[in-house]
């Protein structure tokens, strides 16, 4: 049963990350590779959103500062250089609960979502839980790892 | 036309703010349902849209469309839910607490103004 809902989920993030690229961030074409090879480069950022209900997991968005400004300064059409900490945590929570919202909704229902908080990959962990489905967005030449993770888990604690 | 837009994110309300003021609208903003209702009760004006987002701190979407329907002086507002919740049973639950019309995010523009079309809410000339 696992296997394949992780099998379906994993269509679906690739698909649902397109979606919202193309949507949220006015992508175009040529600015984003879907589905992209996972190069393990060091993520800074860790913006989730916690899904309690039938189905029990999170959604995590992480990325590094560079790309974390580059959604900033789209989604407030600021310059990179003016965008704040504050609009930076906003556009990435916003990115993690739009992205959370839509793949909740081919997970097993009625489930709800949390609010998404944003932090540094190294305070993250998520203990008591598996990777259902995990897949990259490049964009813009930065990665955007996009996580499942399943469990009940939902005390995200500081390292 | 008048239309307040409440969501947590101020980046979401940015993008809504920007595309209902290119639709002529004058817009308020708001960070969660109890912080529009008190927005609306000092403005004393009624918007004839709202969009509302769902998952939001100190009271939800939801709530805030159950509590403007209570009031009289807001019957005439058109409410629309524009949120991530998008299975069916909420969509559901909405409707039925008395928004007028649903929009899952993410959205496109062109998307929001159909709905706004069909609610009667875009001026004539901007199509």
């Amino acid at each position: 049963m696992t296997n394949d809902v992780a099998t379906t989920v994993e269509v679906d993030l690739d698909m649902i990350a397109e979606q919202v690229w193309s949507a949220f961030l006015n992508s175009g074409e040529d600015e984003a590779v879907f589905a992209a090879e996972d190069k393990g480069a060091h993520m800074d950022l860790a913006a989730s959103v916690a899904m309690v209900g039938a189905y029990e997991g999170h959604l995590i968005v992480s990325c590094s500062h560079k790309a974390s400004r580059d959604v900033a300064s789209v989604l407030f059409a600021m310059e990179v250089d003016e965008v704040s900490q504050d609009d930076i945590g906003d556009a990435l929570g916003e990115l993690a609960n739009v992205l959370g919202g839509n793949v909740k909704s081919v997970l097993p229902s009625p489930s709800q979502l949390s609010l998404p908080r944003v932090s540094a990959t190294e305070h993250e962990r998520w203990p008591g839980t598996v990777e259902v489905s995990r897949t990259v967005v490049s964009w813009r030449g930065e990665p955007y790892v996009l996580t499942l993770l399943s469990g009940s888990n939902h005390q995200e604690v500081s390292a | 036309m008048l239309g307040i837009v409440i969501d947590d994110s101020r980046a979401m309300r940015k993008i809504l703010r920007g595309l209902l003021a290119d639709l002529g609208f004058e817009v308020l903003e708001a960070g969660n349902g109890r912080e529009a209702l008190d927005l609306l009760q000092s403005d004393g004006r009624v918007p004839d849209l709202a969009l509302v987002d769902w998952n939001m701190p100190v009271m939800t979407g939801l709530e805030f469309v159950v509590e403007a329907r209570k009031l009289s002086e807001l019957r005439q507002m058109t409410l629309m839910m524009v949120t991530t919740e998008s299975e069916h049973g909420q969509i559901v639950r909405a409707l039925a607490a008395g928004a007028h019309e649903y929009v899952i995010k993410p959205f496109t523009r062109d998307g929001i103004i159909d709905k706004l079309a069909l609610l009667g809410l875009v001026p004539v000339g901007v199509l």
